[in-house]
C-alpha cells in the first residue's frame, strides 16, 4: 500500500508542475491505495491550488500558470469524485457557482480568472462563457442547482444585461432562490446596489472573500 | 494584404476553442520566444535603457504573430498570416497620417526614441461615462486647449433621456447621432471647426450612425477599433473596420495587452504587445493605440506596465514606420487639493517614458472613473505639455524624472485607495469654460513640481 504523505506529495508535485496526466494518475494512486479520498483531497490538490492562486495575487505567477494548475486539479479531481460517489460518498464543496461573462459582451479574461481561484478555493464551479443571455443564466443555475449566480460585465454598454438576469429571475419568482454577485471593470458597489445584486467584488480575491464571508446568506 | 483577404480567412482559418488559442498558441508560443529571444524584466527597470533587448524584442513579437495569427472570437477561426504577408503590410505601413480638414488638419507621424519632435497629442473625454448636459460644454473645454492634436473619444453617453442605452437598441443609434452631432458642435464652438476628432462611441455596431459630413463625424476623422486580449477580433470590430475603411476615414487601432494575463510577466506580454502592433498595421491600422494594461492594478502606471509600455514602444520606434500611440490610464482622478496631483504625476510618468521610447501620446483618463465627467481638460493641457517636454529627452534623463516621479505615488495605486477626484462641473465654471482656482493650483503645483524634478516645462 502507498504511503499516503508520498501520495499526496506526488499529487501536490503534479499541481505545482501544472502537469494534468500526473495529477489524474496520483489520484489515480490514492483510489488503488484505499486512501481517505476526502483526505486526499484536501492534502493533495487543495492545499496546492490554493497556494497557487496566492502566489498569483502576489503576480509571481500569471494566468497561464493558474489555468494550467486549474485543468491540473479538474483532471485529478475527476478520478477522486468518481470513487467517491462509487463508494456511496459525496464531496463536499464550499457552494455550487454559475458563472459567465453577460450577453453582448465577449470579454473572458476576468471572468475566466474568477472562475480559476473560486474553484481554487473549493467551490465547484460551472463557467458559462461569454455572451451568455440571461435565460442561460438561469437555466444553468437551475440545471446545477447552484447557490450562487455570478455576472461579469467589462463594458458600461454591457453591464446593463446584469441588471437583466436579476429582472429576470424575480419575474420567474426564483430572485430568492440564487445569490446573485457582479463585477467587471465598469462595475462599482453602487451599481450593484442600484439594480438589487446580493454582492459585488473589485477582483478574484474579493469574489472569494465576498461569498466565504456571506455563507450564511447563499448556503441552503 | 487586403481587407477581403483578411475577412475571407476569418471564415475559413482553422477553426479552435477561444482557450485553445489563447493557452497553446499564444501563452506556449509567448513562453517559448521569451526564452529563445532573452526577453526579461529585472524586476526594477521603469524605462527600458536596453536596444539590443527591444530589437530582439520586436524579432520575437513578429514570431509570435506569425506563429499564432489573429483569433476571431465570433467565428472561433485563426487569420494566419504568412511571414511575405506580414513583411508587406510593415513595408507599407503609413509613416505619416493626415487628418482633420481646413486650417485644423494635422499631421500624426511616427517617431524615433528619443526623437525631439513633439508627439502627436490625442486627448479628450476618452470615453468616461459623459452626461448629455455636460457632453458639448466638457467637448469644447478639451477642444479649446490647442496642445491637443485631435479631440479624443468624446465621451460615452451611457444615459439618454433619463434611460440607460444598451448598445444594439435603436436608442444606441440616436445616442450615436448626437454622439456626432455633439462632439462636431463642441470643436465648433471652441473655434476649431477641422478639428479631427478620433471616434470610439462604444455603441457596438450602431455607432457608424455617429457618420455624417455635414453633422457628424467625417471621412476625415479617426475612427477606433480595439483588439480584444489578446490578439483577437470580433465581427463588430471587423465590420466597424471594414465600413471605416471603405468610407475613407484614418484608422485608429487599439490594443491592451494584459500583464498577469496570457502573455504572462511584463516580458512576456511585451510581447504579445510586440506583436498586436504588428498585428494592427497588418489589419489596416494607421495609428496603432497601445494601452499597457494590468490584471491586478487594472490601470497603466504600475512599474509592469511602464517597463512594458517603454520596451515595446521602443522596438516599434526602432525597427518599424508605424505610428504608435500610448494611452494612459491611471488610479488617482482629478479634482482639486493636495490628494489631486496624483493624477497628473501618474500620467506624466507615463507620458515620460512613452515620449522618450519613441511614441505618441492619447489620454489621460482615470482607470476606474468615478460618475459623470470624472475627466478634466486642464489636466489635459498638462499632458500635452508634459509629452511636447519630454520630446528629445535622453532615456536616461527620462528615467531618473520617471523613477522619482513613481516613489511619490506607488504606495496608492490601489484603485480603491486612489482619490476620489471630482466631475467636469466641479472642476470648472461650465459657463466661461475656465478651470476653478482649487482645480488651477493642482495645475501650478505640479507643473512647479515637475520642473524641479528636471522636465524642460519652459
Amino acid at each position: 500500500m502507498a504511503n499516503a504523505e508520498e501520495t499526496y506529495a506526488r499529487m501536490r508535485k503534479a499541481i505545482e508542475e501544472y502537469d494534468s496526466d500526473a495529477a489524474a494518475a496520483a489520484a489515480q494512486e490514492a483510489v488503488d491505495a484505499g486512501l481517505n479520498l476526502l483526505e486526499a483531497v484536501e492534502k493533495g490538490f487543495a492545499e496546492p491550488i490554493r497556494s497557487l492562486g496566492e502566489a498569483f495575487d502576489r503576480m509571481e505567477v500569471f494566468l497561464p500558470q493558474l489555468m494550467l494548475g486549474s485543468d491540473a486539479m479538474k483532471a485529478g479531481m475527476a478520478v477522486l469524485e468518481e470513487a467517491i460517489k462509487a463508494g456511496g460518498g459525496t464531496l463536499e464543496t464550499k457552494g455550487s457557482v454559475v458563472i459567465g461573462t453577460v450577453e453582448g459582451d465577449i470579454h473572458d479574461i476576468g471572468k475566466t480568472v474568477v472562475a480559476a481561484l473560486l474553484q481554487a478555493n473549493g467551490y465547484q464551479v460551472h463557467d458559462l462563457g461569454v455572451e451568455v443571455p440571461a435565460g442561460r443564466f438561469i437555466e444553468a443555475a437551475q440545471s446545477q442547482k447552484a447557490d450562487i449566480i455570478a455576472m461579469s460585465a467589462l463594458l458600461s454598454t454591457t453591464m446593463l444585461y446584469q441588471r437583466d438576469v436579476l429582472e429576470l429571475l424575480g419575474n420567474k419568482g426564483l430572485r430568492d432562490r440564487y445569490f446573485a454577485i457582479v463585477g467587471g471593470a465598469p462595475v462599482t458597489q453602487a451599481w450593484a446596489d442600484e439594480i438589487g445584486a446580493d454582492g459585488y467584488a473589485r477582483g478574484a480575491y474579493e469574489a472569494v472573500k465576498l461569498l466565504d464571508s456571506r455563507k450564511g446568506a447563499w448556503a441552503k | 494584404m487586403n481587407f477581403k483577404e483578411i475577412a475571407k480567412r476569418g471564415e475559413t482559418g482553422p477553426l479552435m476553442e477561444a482557450g485553445d488559442f489563447l493557452m497553446k498558441r499564444l501563452s506556449a508560443n509567448v513562453l517559448k520566444l521569451q526564452k529563445s529571444h532573452d526577453i526579461r524584466w529585472d524586476g526594477k527597470t521603469l524605462l527600458n535603457l536596453d536596444d539590443a533587448m527591444a530589437d530582439r524584442l520586436w524579432e520575437a513579437g513578429r514570431e509570435l504573430l506569425l506563429a499564432s495569427g489573429i483569433f476571431s472570437m465570433s467565428s472561433k477561426r485563426v487569420i494566419e498570416l504568412s511571414a511575405a504577408e506580414i513583411d508587406e503590410a510593415l513595408r507599407f505601413a503609413p509613416d505619416r497620417l493626415p487628418m482633420g480638414s481646413g486650417k485644423d488638419a494635422v499631421t500624426a507621424f511616427h517617431r524615433g526614441v528619443e526623437d525631439p519632435r513633439r508627439p502627436f497629442v490625442f486627448s479628450g473625454p476618452f470615453n468616461a461615462d459623459t452626461s448629455e448636459e455636460m457632453f458639448v460644454h466638457l467637448n469644447e473645454a478639451f477642444a479649446q486647449e490647442r496642445l491637443i492634436d485631435s479631440l479624443l473619444f468624446p465621451g460615452y453617453l451611457k444615459v439618454l433621456d433619463g434611460q440607460m442605452i444598451r448598445p444594439t437598441s435603436a436608442l444606441s443609434s440616436r445616442a450615436a447621432m448626437l454622439y456626432g452631432q455633439w462632439a462636431r458642435e463642441a470643436v465648433r464652438r471652441a473655434g476649431r471647426p477641422g478639428m479631427p476628432i478620433t471616434g470610439h462611441a462604444v455603441m457596438a455596431l450602431n455607432e457608424i450612425a455617429c457618420t455624417n459630413e455635414a453633422w457628424g463625424l467625417r471621412s476625415t476623422d479617426p475612427r477606433a477599433m480595439v483588439l480584444i486580449s489578446e490578439l483577437q477580433v470580433d465581427d463588430v470590430t471587423m465590420t466597424r473596420l471594414a465600413y471605416y475603411q471603405a468610407y475613407g476615414c484614418p484608422i485608429y487601432l487599439a490594443f491592451t495587452p494584459l500583464v498577469g494575463g496570457y502573455g504572462g510577466d511584463p516580458a512576456g506580454t511585451a510581447i504579445v504587445a510586440a506583436a498586436s502592433f504588428i498585428a494592427a498595421a497588418v489589419l489596416g491600422g494607421e495609428v496603432a493605440h497601445i494601452g499597457p494594461q494590468h490584471i491586478k492594478y487594472k490601470q497603466q502606471t504600475n512599474a509592469h506596465s511602464l517597463f512594458l509600455a517603454s520596451l515595446a514602444n521602443q522596438a516599434v520606434a526602432r525597427n518599424s514606420r508605424i505610428i504608435a500611440t500610448t494611452s494612459h490610464t491611471t488610479s488617482g482622478r482629478p479634482g482639486s487639493g493636495e490628494e489631486a496631483a496624483q493624477y497628473p504625476r501618474e500620467f506624466s510618468a507615463l507620458a515620460i517614458c512613452a515620449v522618450a521610447s519613441g511614441s505618441n501620446v492619447t489620454g489621460p483618463r482615470p482607470a476606474e472613473p468615478l460618475g459623470f465627467n470624472n475627466v478634466s481638460p486642464l489636466m489635459a493641457r498638462l499632458f500635452a505639455e508634459v509629452a511636447h517636454a519630454a520630446a528629445g529627452l535622453s532615456r536616461e534623463t527620462a528615467s531618473g524624472i520617471v523613477g522619482k516621479l513613481f516613489e511619490r505615488y506607488k504606495d496608492r495605486i490601489d484603485l480603491e485607495r486612489a482619490p476620489k477626484g471630482q466631475a467636469f462641473e466641479e472642476m470648472y465654471d461650465v459657463k466661461s469654460l475656465r478651470p476653478t482656482a482649487e482645480h488651477q493650483e493642482v495645475y501650478d503645483r505640479v507643473r512647479e513640481e515637475l520642473v524641479a524634478l528636471g522636465l524642460p516645462l519652459g
